[in-house]
């Protein structure tokens, strides 16, 4: 069904992105918080006093250790006596979390919004291997369906791998390791500019991605994300202010004119699951991109910040919200459509492979990167991606454009 | 009032009863719900960063359950009692959902649904993953398949692990379209793990028919040691070469402050095998160690025909890992995967090391 977008125009007019690292001995996440936040304010030279009200983005209350995280938050943000909400969407959290906030704002219940992303992944340790990652993804594991699949051995890597095996199975000259290995070289490239990467001396050949061992088959390990701890924040504001804002700044606002979500089933099966498919990505993308009036995201789109989790993903999402056909997702690297002078540059931060993932941060660092592309190069348009939950079921997509 | 305080009181004794069983049901199973040796001691310890001590506490977040299976207990009861999989069918639109996870159908305005039991042969809805690389509480499983089963008479995928008779599952062995049967452990509990499946290519048609067939009913390939040739000449000077080499290797990792955190906390003595010697691999905690010795009870054997393949992947030229699987690479327990990619991750830390140190 067509819908109409009624609401006032929302616009970001600050942001920010602490360091993303592999551990944080240094600060917990209350600190981490409170960085971005005082720098995402400075950003767009206002006090918090002028901050109607937050949004945190935080996904896993086992990695923050509390099932409120963001409570002692509130007042060491300085947002004491406002009103504060907290979204989890799995990985997407940070997208949803914009959406929220992009929906009070523009309702016209508040002017300005703080929207906060923050995670403290790796303290979670296993005492048994000595090493943070297993228990980092044990954790993860928690998120899988209860009943049926938790005990299992339920994993984000083999979920995710089910649905692009299941791809594989219908597109089996697609997502070749040669080019999923360039994509991971390619990015390993981009994030050599951005100095809060992970990863930002990381740079590896093709040669290396494909003989890094398997994960989880088909996924090596220089085609997953990494789990990090870091915040990031966004200032988004209504029109009018925002200009006003932007005036003072100096910045131009980017404004937020496309959103769009769906979740899927997480079963799989007849009238269930679009198995074979991300489906989640493409219905998500094509509810943003009528909001933004766009026809042709290949032609209107200049820079995406898409949620890699596995580069093979990557690949599916982007057929999936049609910068190329399904099944010729392999044109992004063959046709050279995201390699250097291609028509649409994907993840300039490096992504999340590379400048990491702290996942509730993790969009709104998408959308700090595709901002700074967009202000700093003159961009059109950019689109921010997430996904989220078992077998890709969350999607979202926010578009940004230049003033 | 005069009504109320029998009911308590038979509520009070049934909790009784079920507490008292649910004693004996430990007493005599004394599997934990958490391991012991998942468990930390309370401690702490520090680490000093730029001059400045920070401190990490050995700590926890634990719930245990009570947790009722309410409208799944059906299902779960028939696997552990019946050893039969029941499904619910829409009564309207006649739709069959395996597992059967929900009482009423979001496509018919909630229609109700009636269980009925389902087959215990199917076909795979697409290629399952396998992991190799699993989490403390899955390691005893891995590598292992999670896939999704289309049983007979069900139109739903059911979520299920894949295990081949043959050894270690690897890619291809099962695909999509793959016929698999449900196999039921013989210890069950009522929970999904009561069952995986194994494709029915390795199994006998009276074994295919068989309704609630148990694991103890399969064929199970034993590990087995390889034995290689004898040793050409050719094959001890390359032998001796590469040992001379992986031992030059080895004191740079242990000199290595990145490479060391890779096997931080860790410690095993390995006997490893080849067609022309055998030697002694140490990890201990940071330190990495080759030594020309015969290990009389190490943790556990490695045995490559060639050398090679090892060295190559302490180079970070191809994953053992990856040796593993492709069957370069035999070891002698599975559950010391953890071990390979510790030596993965060693290999690939001082390699990044290097590199970092040269682009900056």
């Amino acid at each position: 069904m067509a819908r109409k977008f009624t609401g006032r125009k929302v616009g970001i007019v600050g942001a920010s992105a602490t360091p993303f690292k592999g551990k944080w001995y240094e600060k917990t996440y209350y600190e981490l918080g409170q960085m971005a936040t005082r720098e995402a304010t400075k950003d767009a030279a206002i006090s918090i006093k002028d901050v109607d009200a937050v949004a945190y983005a935080i996904y896993n209350d086992i990695f923050e250790r509390s099932a409120i995280p963001e409570h002692p938050l509130q007042g060491i943000i300085g947002m004491a006596n406002k009103p504060g909400i907290r979204v989890t969407n799995g990985g997407s959290t940070g997208l949803y979390t914009i959406a929220a906030a992009h929906a009070f704002v523009s309702a016209g219940i508040h002017d300005v919004m703080l929207v906060l992303g923050v995670e403290k992944a790796t303290d979670c340790f296993d005492f048994s291997s000595m090493s943070a990652t297993p228990e980092v993804i044990k954790t993860i594991g928690w998120s899988g369906d209860c009943w049926f699949e938790q005990k299992l051995g339920w994993s984000a890597s083999d979920s995710y791998a089910e649905v692009i095996l299941a791809y594989m199975d219908e597109h089996p000259g697609d997502l070749k390791p040669e080019v999923t290995a360039q994509i991971s070289s390619q990015l390993s490239k981009q994030v050599r500019t951005n100095p809060y990467a992970q990863r930002q001396f990381d740079q590896v050949t093709p040669e290396e991605v494909m003989n890094s061992r398997y994960i989880v088959y088909p996924f090596k390990e220089l085609e997953i994300c990494v789990y990090t701890e870091g915040a990031a924040a966004l200032i988004i504001a209504e029109e009018k202010t925002a200009k006003a804002i932007a005036k003072n700044s100096g910045k131009p606002v980017v404004w937020i004119t496309g959103i769009g979500e769906s979740n899927e089933w997480a079963y799989a099966g007849k009238n269930q699951n679009h198995w074979g498919r991300i489906y989640s990505h493409h219905v998500a993308a094509m509810k943003a991109y009528e909001m933004a009036g766009i026809k042709d995201p290949l032609r209107e789109i200049d820079v995406v910040e898409l949620h890699d989790a596995f580069i093979q993903q990557l690949e599916v999402s982007m057929a999936e919200m049609n910068f190329v056909p399904l099944g010729r997702a392999d044109d992004l690297v063959e046709d050279g459509i995201m390699m250097p002078g291609g028509k649409v540059s994907v993840n300039p931060s490096g992504g999340l492979i590379y400048c990491g993932h702290a996942v509730g941060a993790s969009n709104i660092m998408s959308a700090w990167s595709t901002r700074n592309e967009i202000i700093n190069k003159g961009l059109r348009r950019g689109l921010v991606h997430g996904t989220g939950s078992t077998i890709c079921q969350y999607g979202a997509v926010t578009i940004l454009e230049h003033d | 009032m005069a009504l109320e305080v029998p009911y308590a009181n038979m509520v009070r004794l049934q909790s009784w009863s079920m507490i008292k069983n649910r004693r004996l049901i430990m007493a005599e199973k004394k599997e934990k719900v958490i391991p012991d040796e998942y468990i930390p001691e309370v401690g702490s310890r520090v680490v000093t960063l730029e001059g400045k001590d920070y401190l990490l506490q050995n700590d926890a977040m634990f719930t245990f359950y009570d947790r009722a299976a309410g409208e799944f207990s059906s299902f779960f009861l028939g696997l552990k009692d019946e050893k039969k999989i029941l499904g619910c069918k829409c009564t309207k639109c006649g739709l069959v959902r395996v597992p059967p996870m929900l009482t009423h159908c979001p496509d018919c305005d909630f229609a109700p649904t009636e269980l009925l039991e389902v087959g215990q042969v199917g076909r795979m809805l697409s290629t399952p993953p396998i992991t190799y690389f699993a989490t403390s509480m899955f390691l005893h499983q891995a590598p292992f398949g999670r896939g999704r089963v289309v049983l007979e008479g069900a139109d739903t995928a059911l979520s299920i692990l894949c295990y081949t008779t043959t050894g270690i599952l690897v890619p291809g062995v099962i695909t999509k379209d793959t016929e698999v049967k449900v196999i039921f452990k013989d210890e069950r509990v009522g929970a999904v793990t009561d069952i995986f499946c194994v494709p029915t290519s390795e199994l006998a048609p009276g074994q295919i028919a068989k309704k609630g067939l148990q694991e103890s009913e399969l064929n199970w390939a034993a590990p087995k040691e390889p034995k290689f040739p004898k040793a050409t000449d050719e094959d001890v000077a390359v032998y001796k070469q590469c040992f001379k080499e992986m031992q030059a290797l080895a004191a740079e990792m242990s000199e290595s402050k990145r490479a060391r955190k890779a096997i931080e906390g860790w410690k095993r003595d390995i006997a490893v095998k080849t067609r022309a010697g055998e030697f002694a691999m140490y990890i201990n905690d940071g330190d990495f160690g080759i030594k020309e010795k015969k290990l009389e009870s190490p943790d556990f054997i490695m045995a490559c025909e060639d050398l090679r393949t090892l060295l190559d992947g302490l180079r970070y030229k191809g994953a053992i890992t990856d040796s593993v699987i492709m069957k370069k690479l035999w070891i002698s327990k599975n559950m010391e995967f953890t071990t390979i990619f510790k030596l993965d991750r060693l290999a690939r830390f001082l390699a990044r090391e290097k590199k970092e140190q040269a682009a900056k």
